[in-house]
């Protein structure tokens, strides 16, 4: 998507019209917007408890107060928290990928009865609310002997990250030239061969983009792995943050800094991946 | 970046498999005590229970006591699961009240205590309206006949005022609500709101509560809570409540505007000295002695009521399911002894069967002693919002229309009422 409207873009960008300036205004007070709760988290993060309480959330800060960062790290013991959500989000990104490929090659490609069932199924299990989800799952995780495990929430959220894949990539995969299937087949390619070599390689744009999506989307996750990882020891970070939501009571001050804490990995890791996304979904590609 | 994925799928693989192997073999030795709590390591309870752990483990050698800090909401969501597993803890903090303690020890997700308590001696420590809500009857309800859990500290309300303010504006802490009122009055001609209010969180209705127990006894607090009787939402007490709470903002005591407010803006209002006077909870007391520079502060007890809101808090309560249930008792034990409940008072908490001789600040005294007054009257009237599951809700919409002045008090009487008794209907009282 962005990057058609980017290529779509640039030839305009030498005489730009009253439109455009409009949507720029409107893209720059957006993304201020979005970034004022960013800049008051980081704000608040490194004030003092008594800053906070005698200025209030919007003043800025007067020193650079660390202790309270410094202290979350240390009582939640923040570098083991980083290292499960770390394994888990990976885990869940590449098994994910895996198994999307594999079922929307069927789908899409090897066109299996009943595929558009099986589309509309997959759709269905994706709206369902976590909550609902959420005592079968504990009863399962039980019966198994995986509740309290990471393995537990790697396994859920694979399943629940490739019914979309499934879904995305079918429709992707859908529309691939049938021209370059035939020249493979007719080189001798067999299923697999076309799949590793022909397919992936191809839509490789669409499975980073898949990737970076799961990675993000599981390391966000707050329900499910809160109910399955009751140990401190296998807690992800965003359980980690919870433990600061007191019943009545709420540091405000460390919030911030834990939140801050929370997000960086995310932040970085999209910015690693970035080019990755802009390049888009674009396996059609091929005229 | 074909290499890479391939990489990752075998760390991913690797890792997997190691996971799957650690999963098999956790168990517990005996000679550990699994113990959860969600209260913050400098809070008076932190600091009381992180001593008591040390002093359990220097009484039984060889035992270790595993201690996990849990979020509040984490407890909340998740403890008839973790309870009902063999990963339970042998010993966690949990919430008091019908709706969670009262609701797992029906579904027998807790061991009752009954016999431990009385040997023990601790019911002697708890004055009864502390110890109403540590037990419950077989459906579940305060006040039964079974301990099902044990509180180590009380909670109240009282109003905290601003020393600074009241002496610049002349005023003097109210002994009578015609007091009260006054002062109330001399704020308001001269500008100031003078109470700090909150119509999105607790603190609206907790006034609102406050306002109708000046006009109640004991015994409608328990038709309320316990469902005792039945409860009339236009008698006397409520429909004073309603008015009164009406007329205060309409003549500024609370302002129109806190209908939106979060109880923790209210809270940092004050701290931040812009309200003279906040009626709330003795939760509030740690932070404020350590947050508030610019003013001197100070605490009264509402005045011209017999009853006041508070209770006891939360309960340590025992799994049914916990391996080690004499040593969970013998923990109990040890943060009942006097050292433990003064090191809560020095913090600034409120301990049940503290020694107020043996408190050295003069203001954490004071706090302990109003408790004791309360407690030896009876006079604790627990919350608005415990009777009914999702009541809290209904209570914060009540009281933002009368903050709104959208409805009439009979009218926010008459939406009270109606979730109420669907409750009493739905749970066959």
């Amino acid at each position: 998507m962005s990057s058609i409207s980017v290529s779509r873009g640039r030839p305009a960008a030498h005489r730009r019209t009253p439109g455009a300036w409009a949507v720029l205004a409107a893209l720059a007070v957006l993304a201020v917007v979005m970034l004022l709760p960013f800049v008051i988290i980081t704000f608040n993060a490194f004030k003092t408890p008594a800053e906070y309480s005698g200025h209030g959330p919007l003043s800025v800060p007067k020193g650079f107060y660390l202790q309270g960062i410094k202290d979350f790290w240390e009582r939640v013991d923040f570098g083991a928290k980083l290292v499960n959500s770390l394994f888990i989000s990976v885990s869940v990104a590449v098994l994910a990928v895996i198994l999307s490929v594999l079922n929307s090659y069927a789908i899409g490609i090897g066109r299996i009865k009943g595929r558009v069932w099986i589309l509309v199924l997959f759709l269905l299990a994706n709206t369902m609310p976590q909550e609902v989800l959420v005592y079968p799952l504990y009863f399962l995780a039980k019966k198994v002997g995986l509740y309290d495990t990471r393995l537990s929430v790697i396994i859920i959220f694979t399943a629940i990250q490739t019914a979309f894949g499934t879904y995305l990539m079918s429709s992707v995969l859908s529309t691939f030239p049938r021209e370059i299937l035939e020249a493979a087949r007719m080189d001798g390619a067999g299923r697999f061969r076309i799949l590793w070599r022909v397919v992936v390689p191809i839509s490789r744009p669409t499975l980073g983009v898949l990737f970076v999506f799961f990675f993000i989307w599981t390391w966000n996750e707050f329900f499910l792995p809160m109910v399955f990882l009751i140990s401190n020891e296998n807690q992800t970070v965003p359980v980690a943050l919870g433990v600061l939501q007191g019943q009545k009571m709420m540091d405000a001050t460390m919030t911030s800094a834990s939140a801050l804490l929370g997000i960086i990995p995310a932040v970085v890791f999209f910015l690693i991946f970035q080019r990755t996304l802009t390049r888009g979904i674009t396996v059609g590609a091929v005229k | 970046m074909l290499k890479a994925t391939k990489a990752l799928a075998a760390l991913a693989a690797g890792a997997l498999a190691l996971s799957a192997c650690g999963g098999g073999g956790g168990g517990s030795s005996s000679k550990e005590l699994k113990l959860w709590h969600y209260e913050t390591q400098d809070s008076a309870m932190g600091v009381a229970w992180n001593q008591a752990i040390k002093e359990f483990e220097a009484a039984h050698p060889g035992v270790k006591v595993k201690f996990e800090e849990k979020g509040f909401e984490q407890i909340q969501k998740t403890a008839p699961m973790v309870m009902n597993s063999k990963d339970a803890p042998d010993i966690l903090e949990y919430n008091k009240g019908n709706a969670t303690a009262g609701l797992l020890s029906k579904q027998g997700l807790l061991t009752d205590m009954t016999a431990e308590v009385t040997k023990r001696g601790w019911d002697k420590l708890l004055p009864p309206s502390v110890a109403e809500t540590a037990k419950y009857d077989a459906k579940g309800v305060m006040g039964g006949d079974k301990w099902y859990g044990v509180p180590n500290y009380a909670e109240y309300l009282q109003v905290y005022y601003n020393k600074a303010l009241f002496d610049k504006y002349g005023v003097k802490v109210p002994t009578t609500l015609d007091e009260f009122t006054k002062a109330m009055d001399t704020f308001v001609s001269k500008g100031v709101t003078p109470l700090s209010n909150a119509g999105a969180e607790y603190p609206a209705q907790q006034y609102l509560y406050q306002l109708a127990l000046s006009k109640a006894d004991k015994p409608w607090v328990d038709r309320y809570e316990r469902y005792t009787g039945k409860v009339d939402f236009h008698d006397q007490a409520w429909t004073y409540a309603a008015n009164t709470f009406a007329d205060w903002v309409k003549k500024g005591y609370i302002a129109k505007n806190s209908s939106g407010t979060k109880a923790e803006d209210a809270g940092t209002a004050f701290m931040a000295g812009k309200f003279p006077m906040f009626f709330s909870g003795s939760w509030w007391y740690g932070r404020f002695a350590k947050e508030i520079k610019n003013f001197q502060w100070d605490t009264f007890l509402w005045p011209d009521t017999k009853l006041t809101l508070g209770s006891s808090g939360n309960l340590w309560v025992i799994p049914k399911g916990s391996k080690n249930k004499d040593l969970a008792y013998d923990f109990i034990n040890i943060t009942m002894k006097k050292e433990i409940q003064n090191l809560l008072a020095d913090n600034g908490g409120v301990p049940v069967a503290g020694d107020p001789a043996g408190v050295k600040d003069p203001k954490n005294k004071k706090l302990i002693e109003n408790y004791q007054t309360l407690a030896k009257n009876d006079a604790l009237g627990f919350y608005p919002d415990w009777p009914a599951p999702g009541y809290y809700d209904v209570l914060v919409a009540g009281t933002q229309k009368l903050i709104n002045g959208t409805a009439s008090p009979n009218a926010v009487l008459d939406g009270f009422a109606k979730p109420y008794n669907e409750n009493l209907a739905n749970t066959g009282h």
